[in-house]
């Protein structure tokens, strides 16, 4: 074991320098330690907050009333601003100034807390996903595997929501959320773990750099070895197993809004519903992120600097997410836990072995 | 740096962006507070009973399998870490793979097990179905 950490710390020193890193040479704050770092730290942090809120603002009350309206042949917001943008503005102000509406025999430390443990839990993760250009504020050597722990607390921030309502519907919701993500998380991190297998580390600056190199060159355009090319199979999966994580069709049964109302949010107004709201959205551009970063290479792409490619492959899962949810029905719940437990589980098991067995033999 | 400075500092603003929006809400919104306002929502009717009743949650067997599960991709994960320099530093395919393949092979034969018997099939309870007729009669 003692070469394999030798040769850890070696690539650890080879890393691009982190944001909280760059601040602290920008500001100078290097001369008060810890203390300093702890600034750098916060401004950084609070820059990569809101550049996820900026995209969450541009996705929810616009791109996806767009995208919607664009599958079903319609034309959508179009009358505030230019392309109806500045409906963000609007939708913004509108909601954060109505009435909270707190509803008869509510749990209420649960049902205050729950609108922002979804948020937190979403925004965490993104402490470690590296954005290109040095936009990335910590890489710890067990990035992708908290990425995962801080995602999966969000369950509990559904399951309090739902509960704490005192309302059936949002029972139903919340249990049916828990149901969904416990059946399809282990596929999703099986998944991720067939690519470990590949890069062989968790460090997700390494695992970008892992896939860096060229797989193969076709009338001289060089393909670069993301591992949606390596491992399409995983790469299929993963996308899969990552809509029902996030709850978006086929897998949205939690909400269901023709079934149970709107599941654990029924009774949340005004700025609950926004964090909610919000929580979803920064969910499905979290899930995006470990897409890109595990499978499209992450902020690796021609011409253009790192941090816009980022920005288009996670706007690109966006849309497909987007796309499931304008084109495929939903599934029934019990139809749902069969696809998750005798499907997916199975499917990704199969997949882990079967890439182990082949780097195996190619290594050997 | 210590990367687990960035993390907490992610920590406090993922926390701080949701009380500032629960603030700025605070001050913007009206409070009207009326009766009818307050009742829980039940597509428009005159809400019956309590949603804190037992209930048949239909998946507990799911969440036990779960469990297991998720231990195991906590064990699976350190092995694929050291999978590939393993087997670059001479390593036999076999001593690397073998392991993992019996204890995947362990935890397929439970999942079969526990497929057959039914776990993760969507059956009402005897007790279920019994509440559901006597409510209708």
């Amino acid at each position: 074991m003692v070469p394999l950490q030798a040769q850890g710390q070696g690539q650890a020193q080879a890393q691009p320098q982190l944001l909280p890193e760059t601040l602290v040479d920008l500001l100078g704050l290097g001369g008060f330690g810890v203390l300093g770092e702890i600034v750098a730290a916060l401004i950084a942090a609070f820059i990569v907050g809101n550049i996820m809120l900026t995209m969450t603002a541009v996705a929810g009350p616009w791109a996806k009333r767009k995208i919607t309206a664009a599958f079903t042949d319609r034309i959508a917001v179009n009358r505030v601003g230019p392309f109806g943008l500045l409906i963000i503005v609007a939708d913004a102000v509108r909601l954060l100034s109505k009435e909270l509406i707190v509803p008869e025999g509510v749990d209420r430390p649960a049902w205050d807390l729950a609108p922002i443990v979804l948020p937190f839990s979403a925004l965490l993760g993104f402490a470690v996903i590296p954005m290109g250009n040095g936009i990335q504020l910590a890489d710890p050597e067990t990035g992708l595997v908290f990425a995962f722990a801080v995602a999966s607390i969000a369950s509990l921030g559904v399951v309090m929501g739902g509960y704490a309502s005192n309302n059936k519907y949002s029972l139903l919701g919340g249990l049916r959320a828990v149901a969904q993500n416990i059946a399809y998380e282990i596929p999703l991190i099986v998944t991720a773990a067939s690519v470990v297998i590949f890069t062989g580390t968790l460090r997700m600056s390494e695992i970008v750099a892992a896939q860096s190199a060229p797989l193969f060159s076709v009338a001289g355009v060089t393909i670069p070895s993301w591992f949606a090319f390596v491992n399409p199979f995983a790469f299929a999966l993963f996308l899969l197993a990552n809509l029902a994580e996030i709850g978006r069709n086929p897998f949205d049964i939690p909400e269901a809004p023709t079934e149970i109302v709107a599941g654990y949010q029924t009774e949340y107004s005004s700025v609950y519903f926004v964090l909610f709201y919000l929580g979803e959205f920064l969910h499905i551009f979290l899930g995006g992120a470990l897409i890109a970063t595990l499978f499209l290479g992450g902020p690796a792409g021609p011409v253009l600097p790192g941090f816009v490619w980022f920005v288009i492959k996670i706007w690109a899962v966006f849309l497909f997410t987007q796309w499931a949810r304008s084109a495929v029905p939903r599934f029934r719940i019990d139809q749902l836990i069969e696809i998750g437990w005798k499907g997916m589980l199975v499917l990704s098991f199969a997949n882990l072995v079967l890439t182990a067995i082949i780097v195996g033999v190619i290594a050997a | 740096m210590n990367p687990w400075i960035a993390i907490g500092a992610l920590a406090v603003v993922g926390v701080g962006i949701p009380l500032g929006m629960m603030a700025a809400s605070a001050i913007l919104r009206p409070s009207v507070p009326e009766q009818g306002k307050s009742a829980i929502y039940e597509s428009g009717e005159i809400p019956t009973g309590t949603a804190r009743i037992q209930f048949n949650i239909q998946y507990y067997m799911v969440a036990l399998l779960f469990v297991v599960f998720d231990i195991e991709t906590v064990l699976i994960f350190p092995w694929t870490v050291i999978y590939r320099s393993a087997l670059e530093q001479g390593v036999s395919l076999g001593a690397v793979l073998a392991p993992m393949l019996v204890f995947i092979g362990i935890l397929v034969v439970g999942l079969v097990w526990a497929w057959r018997n039914g776990a993760v099939k969507w059956v009402k309870s005897p007790r279920a179905s019994r509440r559901k007729t006597e409510r209708q009669s």
